[in-house]
């Protein structure tokens, strides 16, 4: 939000990438599929075939049907599209000559009647020819389409399955606005290219190849003269796209930091109107927008130039194979050692053109598939982050737990060099309840984070019922460990299924047992749809104190064998904690649980109280034998006591606050 | 932003295609190379054929040349051309080949040129529309109310500012450019056939409208079925969304089978979505193609005819047909147009439901800047409905807040204490009664005027990413940095903040380091303070962090509190104890008000409150500091 869009993706533009190696990884998805593809192989030839034979018909019509009538028309038949011989020194100039019609036999005397008539038959088979090109390009699409679309499902669930698998330290790390757009916005740049780009490339593709291969059985020479800008386009294609796909790379970073933007100041939105932040956030987004502008702006630049130039090639072509083809008639000469005919240069031309056409095409959608290359890129370079907590590959299952708890000499860093716990170690027996508490920032969160392993130690060990965390899957270990969070995150969906977020095949008998114990059925009841109510995002609808009872209630259901509260009822008003709390005592009693909690109530009834402070245990035993120790945690004590004093008398009716020195 | 009921809404795609108007010079530009490039095109059969005709003539002339010059005059008149110009053409044929190859490339030139800065400023004109939508979309999401955003899911206004936006732009930047050229080109080349042979041209037409039709019936099919396409993905986005933003209690419950259960069932109904409308594709793209050459084919067998016939020729068919092509390639463009056009004008439809989302919070036509506020705050008979239905959350709620006083709201989780909070700056507005500032109804004062003199510490703190002193100057950007330093420390933030290696400078937020929750929420509490607003909000403010931490910000609160009106949200008696009035808030309505002392002897709810409190903390604490002190002496 407070952005210098520079920093954030400098890494990820400098990454070389192997574009070969992209097209690889696609190609892996589309393995499944490759009966369909084979089907799409056969329908392309089949719609090439037809795509270059109805000219030709075309042309049989004119030839068979038409230019008689014409040439007897044209006394001496001249006409254009006639095979002019070259001049020979004898008989008549110009001739015409039927041979060019090959369809089928039309005699010279053919009535007027009977030529219609065959021009009839010509016609529907062209009609016939048109009809499987239609349909055979329709099967085509339908192919590729549909097994397109579900390769990128595929891409979708495996990326979503990635993101979960990724630790937390990961996530942490990252905008997940920037995750999310490689879900939705370059897997979007697949899909157009799938939908549209790739069958049309291909089937370009093959209409060159067919078109030059037709070139060259007709004449060696001039063929080559016709391709002779081939190799030209290859490279001008090859070189644009390289350029492109730099410049595409960049435009999907952008677009990723745009995405990321929108996620973070939508779910912000609240903080800034508050602050009335509006017009800053406002103008933050228009800078992020318009960098995304102005990389696609420079992108398209190599994009549309590269159709152009394709085509002004094209025409170079042509004008090649006029100029050369029409100096060698003129002149009388051979061209390269072929004599050229004008019927072939004007077949020449016609080739030269119909080139163009798939020429014109793929270059066009090569931009979708630049795009989508840049795309498939940042997939992959998603999908290739190995998340560095990872099940050991010979990790059990977790036994069910008896809550036998040991953390041994452990230490725990986020960035290297930085300690967060330096060196703790504990064990909670089965059923035991630890307090941990201590001053802001002590490492208290991290201590917890351990022991469902959302992030490793870095020294030391961790163990359950003498199972290292890292040994066993973690899965296993999370299913039975309850975790109530400082912030409780609650789903767009019903109170219910919330709740039973905890056990997902818990009844919702059980869903409103648990609710009951949690004390979160009173307020459940009162609103309109009871459990059925739907909440908004994060739960918005709700207060901060009733989210706490539900994900209390969550945790409930899951009935686990660890159960561990992060100021659980910290935003809970006192009378319902004082309801919860006894809920609370039932939950706690035979498991083992670690409780960060500022209130000391939570904290007398724990078996060990852990003082933490700056990543060390200072202290640690009962409540009272802290108390009698005189130390830190006497001193932290001492100063809720000296708070809570004008209260101390019970009714409390004659004092104020009388506020210690600081 | 209203829209008088009467008059008609212009579709959604117009709308978006007018806002090319804030880019005329580009737009008129691009589609200024867009009819340059056509007409060029249109030029490309005459080229060729003059260069044919060169060369034939040419090949023609030296060979009669030795022919009498009546053989070759009527040859020449049977060629269409006179018998100098036959002659001309055979003294230097060659040169006459050489200027129409170099004129092919001259004209290629120029007609790369103009295509070039057709697709380069219509790409350029996209974007730049696409980047005024979105800022449009964004201006408007941020701007609209609490409850416009308690429904409406960010993953799903995600899709709207990016994919929804990305159709409309492919649709600005290619298919309205490809449709505006296609149409030319048919109209053109229309045209140009009925010069030639208007009776075979009346052929042709009767497709057209056929095909036209055919469009018409495949956009109306196609839009709503796109619409459910962007529908599905916004589900799916909000679904990634959540779950990214809960990652931890995902991992924490192990809940990702079921997360990925759930992810990809939403995946499976986009591509069912998805495959609907490539279906129907699959079955109007050929059709369309069809249509287009079945023109063709009419074409050749009545051509045809009439050349038999002999009412025409054959040069005449062949010029014919060639324009033809130009007829009937821009209908297969078309068809292909029409699939992306439906796509844009059902994203364009939902864009456009987010920019005229009306606020349920909307500032009067007439409001005027709220002055410098004293901060006396009343609530007048306050009934408040989310979503304007259901129980009321706060019910005929009145009371007077005079400046400077502390009003502390008490009560139980969800009897309406952050409702009261919200209605203060206008998060939301009461659905019935009044609230009014220095007797200024909240509805008619400019919002930023109202919001920038309330410092609101809301229950959940969100950083941003950023630095730590950009957060705390979230609300003052350009606040000075003894300033921010001096917030901090009263919001006790100092010290920790200092302890980072980059003290201020230090990196927060989603890429940021991770704060504790009590250190998020002195931030936040810092933030507030920057403002020095008149009036004080506090919700739940210190709830999370420990209890010498939480002492020294009440110490410091406290000192702050002074001279501002200030609304808290108190768990804590001791807040409680130092207020001007306290508001007992149950099921939405005031049960109980005065100070601490009269409660405790009036009101039956507080003092259950108050001894539950006292059961809690202080009870336990007289007890153990009895102990205590016995183990002192």
């Amino acid at each position: 939000m407070f952005h210098d869009p520079r920093h954030i993706f400098e890494a990820e533009t400098s990454k070389p990438q192997n574009v070969s190696q992209t097209l690889r990884r696609f190609a892996g998805y589309f393995r499944p599929y490759w009966r369909r593809y084979l089907g799409v192989l056969v329908m392309m030839i089949v719609s090439t075939w037809a795509a270059v034979t109805a000219p030709q018909l075309l042309g049989q019509a004119v030839d068979c049907y038409l230019v008689p009538p014409a040439a007897t028309a044209a006394f001496e038949g001249v006409s254009p599209t006639l095979t002019v011989q070259p001049p020979s020194a004898s008989g008549p100039a110009v001739q015409a000559t039927d041979s060019a019609c090959w369809y089928a036999e039309v005699p010279l005397t053919a009535t007027t009647e009977e030529r219609i008539n065959g021009l009839a038959g010509l016609v529907l088979r062209l009609l016939g020819l048109y009809a499987i090109g239609s349909i055979t390009t329709g099967l085509m699409f339908y192919w590729m389409t549909t097994s397109g679309q579900r390769v990128l499902r595929t891409l979708r669930v495996e990326v979503f399955h990635h993101i979960l698998l990724l630790p937390i330290g990961y996530h942490v790390a990252h905008e997940s606005g920037d995750i999310m757009s490689r879900v939705t916005n370059d897997a979007d740049t697949i899909q157009q290219a799938v939908s549209f780009a790739l069958i049309q490339v291909i089937s370009g593709g093959f209409l060159i190849v067919w078109v030059a291969y037709k070139m060259l059985s007709e004449s060696v020479a001039y063929g080559l003269v016709a391709l002779a800008m081939l190799p030209f386009m290859v490279i001008a294609t090859a070189w644009f796209s390289a350029q492109a796909r730099k410049a595409f790379r960049r435009t999907r970073v952008r677009m990723g930091s745009v995405n990321a933007e929108l996620q973070e100041s939508i779910s912000g939105v609240r903080e800034a109107q508050a602050f009335s932040r509006e017009d800053e956030n406002i103008a933050s987004f228009r800078e992020t927008n318009a960098a995304n502008r102005d990389a696609n702006i420079r992108a398209v630049a190599y994009t549309s130039a590269l159709a152009p130039t394709l085509e002004a090639l094209g025409y170079v072509a042509l004008a090649l194979v006029a100029v050369a083809g029409g100096y060698a008639l003129l002149e009388g000469q051979a061209l390269l050692g072929e004599t050229v005919t004008l019927g072939l240069m004007i077949t020449f031309i016609a080739y030269v053109q119909r080139f163009n056409q798939p020429v014109q095409q793929i270059s066009v959608l090569w931009t979708n598939i630049q795009s989508a290359i840049a795309g498939g890129e940042r997939i992959f370079g998603l999908l290739d982050v190995v998340p560095d907590l990872q099940d050991a590959p010979d990790a059990t299952d977790l036994p069910p737990i008896r809550g036998d708890v040991v953390l041994d000499d452990v230490w725990a860093e986020y960035e290297k060099g930085e300690a967060v716990l330096r060196g703790v170690s504990l064990r909670a027996a089965p059923g035991e309840t630890v307090a941990i508490v201590g001053p802001t920032g002590a490492g208290k969160t991290t201590l917890i984070s351990l022991i469902p392993r959302f992030y490793d130690v870095t020294g030391g060990a961790l163990t359950i019922d003498g199972h290292d965390v890292r040994q066993v899957t973690g899965a296993s270990l999370r299913k039975q460990i309850g975790v109530v969070l400082q912030e409780s995150f609650l789903f767009s969906d019903t109170i219910m299924e919330n709740i039973r977020f905890g056990r997902p095949e818990a009844t919702d008998d059980e869903v409103i047992a648990a609710a009951k114990l949690a004390n979160a059925d009173k307020f459940i009841d009162r609103l309109p749809d009871g459990y059925q109510t739907s909440l908004g995002e994060r739960g918005t609808g709700l207060s901060q104190g009733q989210r706490q009872l539900l994900a209390i209630a969550r945790a409930a259901l899951a009935n686990p064998g660890i159960l561990i509260l992060d100021e659980a009822t910290s935003s809970v008003d006192t009378r319902t904690e004082r309801l919860i709390q006894s809920a609370l005592e039932t939950l706690l009693r035979d498991r083992t649980s670690f409780v960060i909690a500022h209130r000391l109530s939570t904290i007398r009834h724990a078996d060990q109280v852990l003082f933490l402070d700056q990543g060390r245990i200072v202290e640690r035993g009962t409540h009272d034998s802290l108390m009698a120790k005189h130390g830190m945690y006497y001193g932290l004590y001492m100063s809720q006591f000296r708070r809570q004093s004008p209260t101390e008398g019970g009714d409390g009716r004659e004092t104020r606050a009388a506020p210690a020195p600081a | 932003m209203k829209r008088s009921p009467t008059s008609p809404a212009p579709s959604s795609l117009t709308r978006a295609i007018r806002y090319l108007g804030h880019y005329r010079r580009e737009t008129a530009y691009a589609y200024g190379a867009l009819l340059l490039a056509t007409s060029a095109q249109l030029m490309v059969p005459l080229l060729i054929h003059r260069m044919i005709d060169g060369i034939t003539r040419g090949v023609v002339a030296q060979q009669t040349a030795a022919l009498p010059a009546t053989v070759q005059a009527a040859i020449a008149s049977r060629m269409g051309i006179t018998l100098a110009q036959l002659t001309q053409a055979g003294t230097q044929p060659v040169q006459a080949l050489v200027i129409s190859g170099l004129l092919i490339l001259v004209f290629a030139m120029v007609r790369g040129l103009f295509s070039f800065s057709q697709a380069y400023m219509g790409e350029r004109v996209s974007q730049s529309v696409a980047f005024d939508l979105r800022n449009d979309l964004f201006s408007r999401i941020q701007r609209l109310s609490f409850s416009y955003h308690d429904r409406n899911q960010t993953g799903q206004l995600m899709v709207r500012a990016t994919d929804d936006v990305e159709k409309v732009r492919v649709f600005i930047g290619q298919g309205l450019l490809m449709a505006t050229s296609a149409l030319l080109l048919m109209v053109g080349a229309i045209v140009i056939l009925f010069t030639l042979n208007p009776r075979l041209t009346l052929v042709v037409l009767p497709i057209l409208p056929l095909a036209l039709g055919l469009f018409l019936v495949m956009g109306s099919v196609a839009r709503p079925m796109f619409g459910l396409v962007q529908r599905k993905l916004s589900a799916l986005n909000a679904i990634l969304q959540e779950n990214m933003a809960g990652i931890k209690v995902v991992k924490a419950f192990s809940r990702e089978p079921e997360q990925e259960q759930r992810f990809q069932k939403a995946a499976d109904d986009f591509l069912a979505q998805i495959l609907k409308v490539m279906r129907l594709m699959t079955f109007l793209m050929p059709l369309v193609f069809f249509i287009a050459n079945l023109g063709q084919a009419a074409i050749l067998f009545f051509g045809g005819r009439q050349m038999i016939l002999g009412t025409l020729s054959l040069g005449e068919w062949q010029t014919f047909s060639l324009y033809l092509m130009f007829v009937f390639i821009p209908v297969a463009q078309l068809g292909f147009i029409i699939t992306q056009m439906s796509q844009a004008s059902a994203s364009a439809g939902r864009i456009f439901e987010i920019t005229d989302a009306r606020s349920d919070v909307v500032e009067a036509p007439d409001a005027r800047l709220l002055p410098t506020v004293r901060g006396r705050v009343e609530f007048e008979n306050v009934t408040f409905r989310y979503f304007g239905g259901g129980k009321p959350v706060l019910e005929r709620v009145s009371f007077v807040a005079e400046p400077g006083q502390q009003i502390a709201l008490l009560g139980r989780t969800g009897s309406g204490k952050s409702t009261i909070i919200n209605l203060i700056p206008r998060f939301y507005d009461p659905t019935e009664g009044v609230i009014r500032i220095d007797g200024v109804d909240l509805r008619q004062v400019a919002l930023d005027s109202l919001r920038s003199q309330i410092g609101t510490v809301l229950q959940e703190t969100t950083l941003f990413s950023g630095t730590i002193r950009d957060n705390i100057a979230f609300g003052r950007t350009d606040a000075p940095m003894a300033e921010i330093v001096q917030v901090a420390e009263a919001a006790a933030a100092n010290e920790f903040i200092q302890s980072f290696p980059l003290g201020y400078g230090t990196p927060v937020g989603e890429r940021g380091v991770t704060l504790s929750g009590g250190q998020r929420q002195r931030l936040a509490i810092a933030r507030a303070l920057l403002l020095d607003p008149r009036i004080l909000i506090l919700d739940d403010s210190t709830s999370s962090v420990d209890l010498e931490t939480e002492w020294r910000i009440q110490q410091a609160l406290i000192r702050l509190m002074q001279g501002r009106t200030s609304f808290v949200i108190a768990q804590r008696i001791s807040t409680v104890l130092n207020a001007d009035q306290i508001l007992v808030l149950d099921d939405g309505a005031i049960v109980a008000r005065g100070r601490h002392e009269e409660l405790l002897e009036t009101s039956e709810i507080y003092a259950d409150i108050y001894s539950s409190q006292l059961v809690d903390d202080s009870a336990g604490v007289t007890v153990d500091a009895a102990a205590a002190m016995a183990t002192e002496s």
